[in-house]
């Protein structure tokens, strides 16, 4: 479509030779909605607009978590997807486990005990996600540490990975489910090395932050 | 102007008299300099072209992309109540809230505006874009 527009350009004014789209579908296209409800009241406003291939790994049921879905895909390594759900069911499993040994034991604060694991793991993220974060920029041959604010998309990006990645720095004899619960819950408490690690950011960030004038991009 | 560096040499004779009398008085630069360097032949220095001397049909997009320091302010208030509650951000709510709307409007307008560019639509007015510049240039180019 868009290339084709700049051949027939001085024949149609009204198409644009714009730049090349790398997207298979046009801009035109809509994405699909996956809320059933939305579905209905949105459904008679896109009866006749072009959308785009429903994602396969995407469902409208109480299983579904976008934030759970984008961490499985962050576990998957060469994508074994059933071996990243094995392994994150586990995680919950032995989350579940810890959770409810606690609530059994009986402590002062056993109202605030969470066992919803994919809630442990929604506040996880929520609370190792960066504000920003240092990209080194070079002025007048020296690279600065410059600090620069950060997307809402990357921050989750960051969260997840340390935390895979603070899951993943293990003995051999550890699994990683058990590693990962671990860590999760940690985080999910406001402790443990990710929270420490996103400090340490914030920490380099402020002392840098003579030179965040220097930013472009 | 010839008379006052006149006196001023009589001057520094005088000075210079009473310090070391077997030295050379030197003479200050600012007699030749009153004077002026003499031009060089024109014959010696042809005239080159080795820009073409008539401005382009068009303009570079450089100076549209801006600079990309936003939310400067926002980031040092951030910074200082951080510092000031031991970087725990339960603290800060309100500066963080502050900060990433600031950044998000920065960004969504960033991206409007590139959108608007890349359309190219042009329009009268005074307050154009580089591709709408560069069409009106290429419509009415400069004279030959």
């Amino acid at each position: 479509m868009a290339y084709a527009c700049c051949a027939s350009k001085n024949i149609l004014r009204i198409a644009q030779c714009t730049t090349r789209l790398m997207s298979v579908y046009p801009s035109h296209y809509v994405s699909p909605i996956v809320d059933k409800n939305i579905q209905n009241s949105k459904g008679l406003e896109l009866s006749h607009i072009p959308i785009k291939a429903a994602p396969n790994d995407v469902n409208d049921t109480i299983f579904y978590g976008e934030l759970k879905q984008k961490f499985l895909n962050y576990i998957t390594k060469k994508g074994n997807a059933e071996l990243a759900k094995e392994l994150l069911t586990k995680t919950f499993e032995a989350i579940k486990r810890t959770q409810i040994e606690r609530l059994n034991l009986g402590g002062a604060d056993q109202e605030k005990v969470i066992t919803d694991a994919e809630t442990l793991l929604i506040n996880a993220i929520e609370n190792s996600r960066p504000l920003l974060t240092l990209s080194a920029i070079k002025r007048g041959g020296v690279k600065y540490q410059v600090p620069v604010p950060l997307t809402q998309r990357k921050s989750y990006f960051l969260a997840m990975k340390w935390i895979l990645d603070a899951a993943r720095e293990k003995e051999r004899k550890v699994k990683l489910p058990d590693k990962l619960a671990w860590e999760i819950l940690d985080a999910a408490c406001g402790q443990g090395r990710v929270i420490k690690k996103k400090d340490d950011l914030h920490r380099q960030c402020e002392t840098n932050r003579a030179y965040a004038h220097y930013r472009w991009s | 102007m010839l008379t006052h560096f006149a006196f001023d040499v009589t001057v520094k004779t005088a000075d210079c008299s009473t310090h070391n009398k077997n030295k050379i008085m030197r003479v200050p630069g600012a007699l030749y300099a009153a004077r002026g360097r003499a031009p060089q032949n024109e014959n010696d220095v042809p005239f080159q072209e080795i820009l073409p001397l008539r401005l382009k049909n068009s303009v570079s997009g450089k100076a549209d992309s801006g600079a990309d320091v936003a939310c400067l302010q926002e980031m040092g208030v951030l910074f200082a109540c951080l510092k000031d509650n031991e970087f725990v951000e339960q603290y800060c709510s309100k500066e963080i809230t502050k900060f990433q709307q600031c950044y998000k409007f920065y960004m969504d307008r960033k991206f409007e505006a590139k959108k608007t560019v890349n359309q190219g639509i042009v329009q009268p007015g005074n307050n154009l874009n580089y591709k709408q510049l560069n069409k009106y240039l290429k419509r009415y180019p400069n004279p030959k």
